[in-house]
């Protein structure tokens, strides 16, 4: 599941658009959305609030109307995580947001502030709603890349110095995040 | 023994926030001074929810520690993408308008 792919590999090569939507499932009916949602909602309220009972004077219309909001947005693809590899994600994430801040930390301590900015562009392969909006959003925390625009299935990233090789950066990211949604193309994979 | 530990944690966030401060001030344009900011601040912020949590009293307050990380993180990473996606719209905007200085 880990790309082992030299780097060259990771640049030329995008991901089949097919391979990674083939799991993607029908929409789950709203009222068990709206369900799950309760439930998780509630969870939180009750460890927040210490399980004091007379909080829920308040938590239970909050959560409810939280809850409620699966109504008045679109149905998305359900998505399975794996747990493989979300395992992998969290581990992968943690090391890359730790480099990330070494990285700008030691550009603005440094007095010639090294610093060659420009903008990239990338097309991810993965699947619109949340594979993409985590894609998006991890993109900032990774060294040296901001996600500045979304144009039609074009993100647009800032680099702090633009010799980065941004599309193998961006592979392994896209790479981890299809992995994580149980999406990995195995055949591009296995190589 | 575990106090120590703590405190090395919340003052090695405290030094990443410093980082993230230095950079939003030398940083010439408003895209790498989103960089200093997401990244350097997610890590103090981080590091210093990792130190207190460690020095909690209950499993009530870690996870009320890691609810704020996590809510502060999503934030983060969602505005600084929605400041860079404006900027970009208003250089656009100064490019086609030749009368008006361009102001970063």
């Amino acid at each position: 599941m880990t790309p082992q792919a030299p780097k060259h590999d990771h640049a030329s090569a995008p991901l089949p658009t097919r391979a990674l939507t083939l799991r993607a499932q029908n929409p789950q009916p709203r009222w068990r959305r709206f369900a799950s949602n309760f439930v998780a909602l509630m969870l939180i309220w009750l460890i927040l609030t210490d399980f004091r009972l007379d909080a829920l004077v308040f938590g239970i219309p909050a959560v409810f109307a939280g809850s409620a909001l699966v109504f008045l947005t679109p149905s998305t693809p359900r998505w399975r995580l794996s747990p493989y590899g979300a395992g992998g994600f969290v581990i992968w994430f943690a090391i890359q947001s730790v480099r990330g801040a070494v990285d700008v930390a030691w550009r603005a301590f440094s007095p010639a502030l090294p610093l060659q900015p420009g903008f990239g562009c990338y097309s991810p392969a993965l699947p619109e709603g949340a594979p993409r909006i985590l894609f998006v959003n991890t993109i900032t925390l990774l060294p040296g890349t901001l996600s500045a625009e979304i144009s039609g299935s074009d993100v647009i990233v800032h680099m702090l110095d633009k010799s980065a090789d941004l599309q193998a950066d961006l592979r392994a990211l896209e790479l981890r995040v299809a992995a994580l949604f149980g999406l990995s193309p195995d055949t591009e994979v296995s190589g | 023994m575990l106090e120590i530990i703590a405190t090395a944690f919340i003052a090695t966030g405290a030094v990443f926030f410093i980082a993230g401060t230095v950079g939003l001030l030398r940083f010439p344009d408003i895209y790498c001074r989103l960089h200093a900011l997401t990244k350097a601040d997610g890590l103090g912020l981080a590091l210093i929810a990792l130190g207190l949590a460690l020095m909690a009293n209950s499993f009530g307050e870690v996870f009320r520690i890691l609810l704020i990380w996590f809510f502060v993180a999503v934030a983060s990473a969602t505005g600084s993408h929605l400041i860079a996606s404006h900027a970009r719209l208003v250089d656009r905007v100064h490019e086609n308008d030749p009368d008006r200085e361009r102001q970063t």
